[in-house]
């Protein structure tokens, strides 16, 4: 073999020597244990904070509005859906086992005209509502804008919970 | 120095050339690559393989879906950083389409166009389509992004270098940048509640049920129920993204 090949060759095995070398020391842990990828990040994505408590844990306290909810329209709502989310509330309350709740978790109210128009603003892309049958697709809607306004004599504003009970619209 | 041409013949050539042919035909046919198949039939993954059911004809547009996402995974509050949102499409009698989406819907829709001049309206939820061959996995320079064994698409955040590839590559807008770490941020199908038995925020949060999840290997499950009983589509089928967001009645107005 000609001096110069062999030149070449031992200097690509020092190349390829230094490059196995180098990836040993810099290829992060568990990289491609289960493809192009570090295995780990998987573990470290299921370690976030969670938020929402899911309904299971409201019925521990909350027994006496989930009955009176679960024969109204709005039976298949979750709790969080309209108070938003309550898992700090929940482990509190578990923890302390008291009723002596802190101002800031105490849960988010829906009591003005705007929280009902998120679901009940009439839109023509909402489904069109039949007062008749209670079927899971079907919404009741009303334009929020003009439905009963205020006291025409006071002229004191009405919220939608002066007339509707939202457990139990 | 003139090359010595005897040292290898013609009859060397055609050896050297029967060895290299004949075994990459003979392990092609050992282990045979069907384009067809690759390109037509998704993948299916072995033990749970997550999907999505969203039926556009239970949707009312609360955008509750989003707010609870930006709640459960602190995205940034902006109204340009969504993971999940709702947009509202609106078909004019003449034909043009409205596309809305003020603040992703979390803070309800107004109906822009008079009933009269209306064709069709509807909403359609929008979040990762977890596709199993996802455009935005193989773009990815430094393996950052991936898709899980489960078939859920992640974002490696100690990983990922912020080169926005991913984002041009999505063809659903499904990821951006989150402004505070620099890295790209997206749906995880909050796989942190997943792990601990919980439902994803959103899915657990649609007050009309017009959101479906489960296991597309296990025939029992709802998500299967609903594929069964509904006719479903996926958003841009003919760019083979594998994607598993169905959505029932998806019109094809829908980009």
């Amino acid at each position: 073999m000609p001096q110069q090949i062999k030149r070449l060759i031992s200097v690509f095995a020092i190349f390829i020597a230094l490059f196995l070398i180098m990836r040993q020391v810099l290829k992060p842990e568990s990289f491609g244990e289960l493809g192009h990828y570090r295995a780990k990040a998987i573990q470290e994505n299921t370690m976030k904070e969670l938020h929402y408590a899911g309904s299971d844990s409201c019925a521990k306290c909350h027994e006496d509005i989930l009955k009176d909810k679960s024969l109204g329209f709005h039976k298949q709502l979750k709790c969080e859906v309209c108070h938003g989310p309550g898992l700090k509330h929940a482990l509190f309350i578990d923890k302390v086992n008291t009723a002596q709740i802190p101002d800031s978790l105490v849960l988010y109210k829906p009591i003005q005209r705007k929280d009902c128009a998120i679901c009940h603003q009439i839109n023509a892309a909402r489904i069109k509502i039949q007062f008749d049958t209670i079927n899971t697709s079907m919404i009741h809607q009303i334009n929020v804008l003009d439905h009963n306004l205020m006291d025409l004599d006071t002229k004191v504003e009405y919220k939608c919970i002066d007339c509707h009970n939202p457990h139990q619209p | 120095m003139t090359q010595d041409k005897s040292k290898f013949s013609r009859r060397d050539f055609f050896k050297a050339g029967t060895i290299i042919v004949g075994g990459i035909t003979v392990t092609s046919a050992l282990a045979p690559f069907d384009g067809v198949l690759f390109a037509t039939e998704p993948p299916k993954g072995e033990g749970k393989w997550y999907g999505i059911g969203i039926d556009i004809n239970k949707c009312i547009g609360c955008g509750k879906c989003a707010n609870a996402c930006k709640l459960e995974n602190n995205v940034p509050k902006a109204p340009f950083y969504f993971r999940s949102w709702v947009e509202q499409y609106t078909i004019k009698n003449d034909g043009t389409i409205i596309v809305e989406s003020p603040n992703g819907g979390i803070d309800g829709f107004k109906q822009s166009v008079p009933d009269n001049e209306i064709f069709k309206s509807f909403f359609v939820p929008k979040m990762c389509n977890h596709c199993a061959k996802s455009p935005c996995v193989q773009v990815c320079p430094v393996g950052a992004t991936f898709e899980t064994p489960e078939g859920i698409v992640l974002v490696d955040e100690n990983y990922c270098i912020g080169c926005r590839y991913c984002v041009q590559a999505c063809p659903y807008g499904c990821r951006y940048i989150h402004p505070e770490k620099g890295t790209v941020d997206k749906c995880t199908l909050c796989i942190h509640r997943l792990k601990k038995g919980l439902q994803p925020a959103c899915f657990e949060i649609c007050p009309t049920e017009a959101r479906i999840f489960g296991d597309l290997n296990d025939p029992k499950s709802k998500l299967n129920y609903f594929l069964k009983n509904h006719t479903c589509m996926v958003i841009k089928p003919h760019l083979n993204t594998g994607s598993k967001l169905f959505y029932n009645a998806l019109s094809p107005e829908v980009r």
